[in-house]
């Protein structure tokens, strides 16, 4: 399959995973568990943007307001609609990050990695430069294995069918619960 | 919103293919063949080349390498002169009136505004300004791995044919499918490839 029917066809994956990934980050009050790494912060804010079907009944949905009050998208999710785009805000021990992912062709858009130096300590010359490159592609790097490290939790249960159908089970619940 | 910038958007890519033998040399020796050209100073159209990621100005990386720790970095930069439609049609007509006022003749053949047309299009290219965009990359050598730093498909597209001339590498871009079939083991693929969507209500 070519890469433009493959984007076509699983387009779904980044969505559900998202969508998941909501779910999983309210679930424990905005903890989630990471093997390896242990418990972070991740937290749903700002901005959201949901799509259901295709074709013709291709719909989506802009939501954009503080965490509290995101209760169009969560009846968005209890229309069927899956998350295409959030903004997160994710903490690592003493690191912030925040980021806009885009689930159907995981792009990671407007990333703000945590600030490490204050502007004033930074020279010029060609080490301190080179030292300025690796840390900030230190901190994309880091913000893109924990996605990947989450990606791959939702990969492990999506694909063990008795795992799936406890999994969703529960978001189904925690969907008609919050858009209630 | 480059490597650099306060906030960073981006794609990931795999790098398809083994490196060649000292990979070093060969980068510098491709880099050099592919670096920007200036056409500030001539008429020509357009010009795609590699320049330093911390300076636009910088085809020869005197100032910064492209190396840093294992990571190529690098900057494709396009400069394109071009010509807005409305502007070419405003010229076009005014050419238009002035031959006909010139002639005494009340029409013009479709050959005659086709060539017009392609002489006001190359005149106005003439006059016109080179517009730069810049797209920064960064190339985990260890990883194979590749960040773009724009989501325009049109950049993207750029950088697969431009990459693939400089280094004979092939670029992936990593949709989810793509990173699933990285983060899972082999045997885990077929289950992967039957995934259907779900319905979560």
């Amino acid at each position: 399959m070519d890469l433009v029917d493959l984007i076509d066809e699983k387009r779904f994956l980044g969505q559900e995973f998202l969508t998941w990934l909501w779910y999983k980050s309210e679930e424990r009050g905005g903890t989630v568990f990471l093997p390896g790494t242990g418990d972070i912060q991740l937290v749903f804010e700002k901005h959201m943007l949901l799509e259901f079907g295709e074709g013709e009944a291709f719909e989506k949905i802009v939501c954009q307001g503080l965490q509290a009050e995101l209760n169009e998208a969560r009846t968005g999710l209890r229309m069927g609609k899956k998350l295409e785009q959030a903004r997160i805000h994710l903490i690592m021990g003493e690191y912030e990050w925040h980021m806009t992912l885009k689930g159907s062709m995981m792009e990671f858009r407007s990333v703000k990695p945590p600030k490490t130096m204050a502007e004033g300590e930074e020279s010029d010359d060609q080490e301190a430069v080179e030292g300025r490159l690796l840390e900030r592609m230190g901190l994309l790097e880091t913000a893109t294995q924990t996605i990947d490290a989450l990606f791959r939790l939702f990969l492990d249960v999506r694909l063990d069918q008795s795992g799936w159908q406890q999994e969703i089970t529960s978001m189904r619940n925690w969907i008609h619960k919050s858009a209630a | 919103m480059g490597l650099l910038s306060a906030s960073a958007t981006f794609v990931r890519y795999s790098v398809e293919g083994e490196l060649p033998p000292n990979f070093l040399d060969f980068a510098a020796e491709r880099i050099a063949l592919n670096a920007y050209r200036d056409i500030d100073d001539n008429y020509e159209e357009r010009s795609v080349g590699w320049v330093s990621v911390l300076n636009m100005f910088d085809a020869s990386f005197e100032y910064a390498s492209f190396i840093a720790g294992d990571n190529v970095v690098l900057t494709m930069r396009i400069d394109e002169r071009k010509v807005a439609p409305k502007v070419l049609k405003k010229f076009c007509l005014k050419e238009e009136e002035r031959i006909k006022k010139e002639r005494q003749i009340p029409k013009l053949s479709r050959s005659q505004k086709l060539e017009i047309k392609e002489n006001m299009h190359l005149l106005l290219l003439k006059k016109a300004v080179p517009v730069p965009a810049t797209y920064d990359l960064c190339w985990n050598l260890s990883q194979g791995t590749l960040l773009f730093f724009s989501t325009s498909q049109k950049a993207q597209t750029e950088l697969e044919e431009f990459f693939k001339q400089t280094f004979d590498l092939s670029l992936m871009l990593q949709i989810p499918y793509l990173t699933a079939e990285h983060l899972l083991d082999k045997v885990d693929h077929d289950a992967l490839s039957r995934l259907t969507p779900d319905i979560f209500v």
